[in-house]
């Protein structure tokens, strides 16, 4: 009996997979032909969800249709489906049914339809050129103007109607990297972008393989969830997003303080935590929000180098920062607390406002929010130093800042994924898709809607 | 289980007292800690999913509502423009919404122009005009600029008195 039952278990699971390596290469054409959809109708002209843009894809413009909204959101609920099943074949049983060379290469096939299309989704890719032409072709300021100030150049037409009073939000180090892009004109520029986002993405999709397989997990899962998330790749590669920056140098930070080959809970040298906390810091100066980490890091290691690595960097930063733009280019505190007044309708807090009767999220309701994280990270941080993963400890807190936000984007929601692949607490992975899956059906009410 | 680690710390790490030590794993206590957490996120992932649900249906309705709207003023005035103004009673909370659009061809706001307000349920894809008022060219929506009001517009104060 004892002996017959693996027999049969393994004849059962031998007749249970044949189908599935078909299943993961249907799921892998589905994944592909719908990111595809979307970027040839996409390039196919204007459209609500294409941004105004220079000709960048003209080439694919003779294929599809105008991208519509129902064409859009069928793509992106087979796009999730996929995910869904793909992940889910990939966790059963991955050596027989889903290859390591097959899926690193569906997640390059996706990164490079991606890549070759227009930009997606969003106008801030403009807004960066147009703060970097503001910087090296017209002698301003970003951090004092907005791209209103330089109406006569190309890029300002592209530039979305919300963010043209608005100076730059980013960090020093972002602005000074986007500097060299403005010299190639406003297509060279927007090809420096994308060329940007997808290096910091293969490069953040790398740096979690390794991190995964140094903390002992399965490093090819980890990357199919970040690699092949569609609102990793529509919305934040798509986009051309430096969120992605921001996350290459997340990771970057995580994969310096573990140990060099070693477990879990071996500590890397002094110089590598040192070296990641600058890391973080470098971070923040391109994005603030990945400066949340810095905190649980120091907190879980209880030794000076972070500090002290924080520490130089910040000085570093906030020289360069201060040589470059003056004081206004290192008071990230008043670009912080501007962001934060907007509203989208996509964020949690508005849904919450509605839901109970309100027409929208008030200012007392911003106080609210603030105290809930507040509260969060003060748990978070007191789990940390109690002995929690500070790895997990941080995906939560950049989680919990994306729920709270009253002003929420898609690719906000990426910020904790490549935390959430790389630690053994799987609530966080699960809340993070949870909260993705909860914003894409937020996205879906035009489908259920009568055509006009 | 709850022992401070040697590794963990370095050498500043070592001078700190017993119970500031790093760990390399969590103090006993976590597991209750951890299934409060879990309920906790449980519920919240509740209300998120809740709040999303209405949120969706909410906007299927609007979208629903504003179609008709469109529709009902293309049928009213026969223009068929595609150039139209909707504005909704945000702060009333009603589905009284109002339609403006040009009495003749023209770019958008450049005629005067016929404002509608709609409200009751969509029937056969149509709601009600149960009052309107006109606006000058060239001007928004604003209440010192509605003129010959009627019907609902009037007794519900939508122009000036």
């Amino acid at each position: 009996m004892s002996a017959a039952a693996p027999s049969v278990r393994g004849g059962a699971g031998v007749r249970a997979e044949w189908w599935a390596p078909a299943l993961a290469g249907l799921l892998a054409v589905l994944l592909a032909a719908a990111s595809a959809e979307i970027v040839i109708d996409g390039a196919a002209g204007h459209s609500a969800l294409i941004p105004k843009s220079p000709p960048i894809a003209g080439w694919l413009g003779g294929i599809g249709e105008r991208l519509g909204y129902r064409v859009f959101l069928i793509a992106v609920l087979v796009s999730v489906l996929a995910y869904a099943g793909l992940l889910a074949l990939a966790r059963r049983a991955r050596a027989s049914t889903i290859s390591t060379r097959a899926a690193l290469a569906l997640i390059v096939v996706l990164h490079v339809i991606v890549f070759v299309g227009p930009i997606l989704l969003s106008t801030d890719v403009f807004s960066y050129i147009a703060y970097a032409r503001m910087g090296v072709e017209h002698g301003l300021n970003p951090y004092l103007h907005g791209p209103s100030s330089i109406a006569s150049d190309p890029v300002y037409v592209f530039v979305g109607h919300d963010w043209r009073d608005v100076a730059t939000a980013y960090g020093p180090f972002y602005t000074l990297l986007s500097y060299p892009l403005a010299l190639l004109g406003v297509v060279g520029a927007v090809w420096g972008m994308k060329v940007l986002a997808l290096a910091a993405s293969l490069g953040t999709l790398a740096l979690t393989w390794r991190c995964a397989r140094t903390r002992g997990l399965d490093p090819l899962w980890a990357v199919l969830v970040i690699g092949l998330n569609p609102l990793y790749v529509i919305y934040g590669l798509g986009g051309a997003h430096n969120d992605l920056i921001m996350l290459l140098a997340m990771m970057g930070a995580v994969a310096l303080t573990l140990a060099r080959g070693g477990r879990e809970h071996e500590v890397a040298s002094a110089g590598r935590e040192a070296a990641g906390a600058a890391v973080v810091v470098a971070g923040a100066l391109v994005k603030a929000t990945v400066a949340v980490l810095l905190p649980f890091m120091i907190v879980s290691r209880r030794r000076l180098a972070p500090i002290l690595g924080a520490l130089a960097a910040l000085a570093a930063g906030a020289a360069i920062g201060y040589l470059a733009f003056g004081i206004h280019g290192i008071d990230v505190v008043a670009a912080l607390n501007r962001d934060a007044a907007f509203v989208s309708t996509d964020s949690f807090a508005t849904e919450i406002a509605h839901l109970f009767g309100k027409p929208g999220v008030f200012p007392v309701d911003h106080d609210l929010l603030k105290a809930g994280l507040v509260i969060i990270v003060v748990h978070l941080l007191w789990r940390t130093w109690r002995g929690y993963d500070w790895v997990a400890a941080s995906g939560w807190a950049l989680l919990a800042i994306s729920v709270t936000s009253t002003w929420l984007l898609a690719w906000y929601i990426l910020w904790p994924l490549p935390l959430a692949v790389v630690t053994r607490d799987r609530r966080l992975l699960v809340a993070t898709l949870a909260i993705q899956a909860l914003f894409i059906a937020h996205q879906c009410a035009p489908l259920l809607a009568p055509v006009a | 289980m709850s022992t401070p680690s040697g590794q963990l710390g370095g050498s500043f790490g070592r001078r700190l007292p017993a119970w500031a030590r790093p760990r390399e794993q969590e103090l006993p206590g976590a597991g209750r800690t951890r299934l409060t957490e879990t309920t906790l996120l449980l519920l919240v992932g509740l209300v998120l999913a809740i709040a999303t649900v209405n949120d969706v249906v909410r906007q299927v309705h609007v979208n629903h509502r504003l179609i008709a709207d469109l529709r009902s003023w293309r049928q009213y005035t026969g223009h068929a423009y595609k150039n139209l103004s909707v504005e909704q009673d945000f702060y009333g909370h009603t589905t009284r919404d109002i339609v403006c659009g040009n009495v003749a061809p023209g770019a958008p706001k450049e005629r005067t122009q016929l404002c509608l307000v709609l409200s009751g349920p969509v029937v056969a894809g149509r709601r009600a005009a149960r009052g309107g008022f006109y606006l000058p060219a060239k001007v928004e929506d604003i209440l010192r600029y509605r003129y010959a009001c009627y019907g609902s517009a009037s007794s519900a104060g939508l122009c000036p008195r």
